[in-house]
């Protein structure tokens, strides 16, 4: 019953968090999210009802807004450096 | 009391180029120091600087951030950038932290985000880079170097809206492009940081040549001699 509330609810905190060993895309994307102070993907859809704005070459994040209402701006290429790979946290 | 001594070598220094500077005997002393490679520091503040202080730039301000971001209060798309980029440049030329840091971030910002909005502000920046290299102070200098380097890449045609203004940018890039430390042996970390101001200097001019068009090899020769092609000929 506690599952099937959390998938329904989109907000839902998540069960496990990993932090990486190895940079991968989807550490460079969790990197970019929790400098905006979002936790993942999901929880910035849930807060700003979109998805966020995209490089079109690498396909990195381009552009989030943070909760105050400003905005950050990433670069076409890799931000995280390999020492802040295991300061990243994943979400499942 | 006692009677005020004179140095007798100040007293016998004579000014050059005068009659008496032609008599035997006569001291004139070493010519005076042109300053050429001394840095200039700014007898009145940036225009950034009085503009972040009345908090005029859509920049927030707070220092929350983990990495070396700035937040835009306002989308990057939106702004005015005949008013704010020059405004950035200008910035450039400061020293002391948080404005270098804004300046450093607002222009690399700006020119990441900008498109085709950067083509024709070119004419405005001219005057802030120019300010900025005169300082000739290193720091500033390689900051601004790798803006330009930044620039020329950002958008289509603006290596070739440059050429005319090789003449007002690159003199003192001539005066500084032999500025390489000469430590023997040893290794040079300041060339993996860029900050090694004759390597940044032969980067830039590369990057101006590869960007520049057909007339940018001959127009940085005029500036800078001991320039060198980096393409084929």
């Amino acid at each position: 019953l506690n599952m099937a509330a959390a998938a329904a609810d989109g907000a839902a905190t998540a069960a496990t968090c990993v932090r990486p060993k190895a940079w991968s895309e989807q550490v460079e994307d969790a990197y970019r999210f929790q400098l905006a102070g979002y936790r993942d993907a999901q929880e910035y859809r849930s807060v700003r009802g979109s998805d966020p704005e995209r490089w079109n070459g690498s396909g990195f994040i381009k552009k989030l807004e943070r909760r105050d209402g400003s905005f950050y701006y990433f670069n076409k290429v890799r931000e995280c450096a390999d020492k802040e790979v295991q300061q990243c946290k994943l979400y499942h | 009391m006692k009677p005020k001594t004179v140095d007798r070598a100040e007293a016998a220094r004579q000014k050059a180029f005068t009659t008496q500077a032609l008599q035997r005997n006569v001291n004139v002393g070493a010519p005076p120091r042109s300053g050429a490679f001394q840095e200039k520091c700014r007898s009145q503040p940036t225009q950034f600087r009085k503009f972040y202080e009345r908090g005029d730039f859509p920049i927030a301000l707070e220092f929350d951030t983990k990495g070396n971001k700035i937040a835009w209060k306002v989308e990057i798309e939106k702004l005015d950038y005949h008013h704010y980029l020059p405004l950035f440049f200008e910035g450039l030329a400061e020293t002391e932290h948080p404005y270098e840091f804004f300046a450093r971030q607002g222009v690399h910002d700006m020119l990441e985000h900008g498109g085709s909005k950067i083509l024709p502000v070119i004419p405005q920046l001219i005057i802030p880079i120019k300010n900025a290299l005169n300082t000739r102070n290193q720091k500033v200098c390689c900051t601004v170097l790798k803006a330009l380097q930044h620039l020329v890449v950002s958008a289509d045609m603006i290596g070739e809206a440059l050429v005319p203004y090789y003449r007002q940018i690159l003199p003192i890039l001539n005066a500084f492009i032999n500025k390489n430390e000469n430590l023997g042996d040893g290794i040079d970390y300041s060339q993996q940081k860029r900050e090694n101001l004759g390597d940044l200097i032969h980067e830039t001019l590369n990057a101006f040549e590869i960007h520049g068009g057909e007339d940018a090899f001959i127009n940085i020769k005029y500036m800078v001699p001991t320039y060198e092609s980096c393409m084929l000929q």
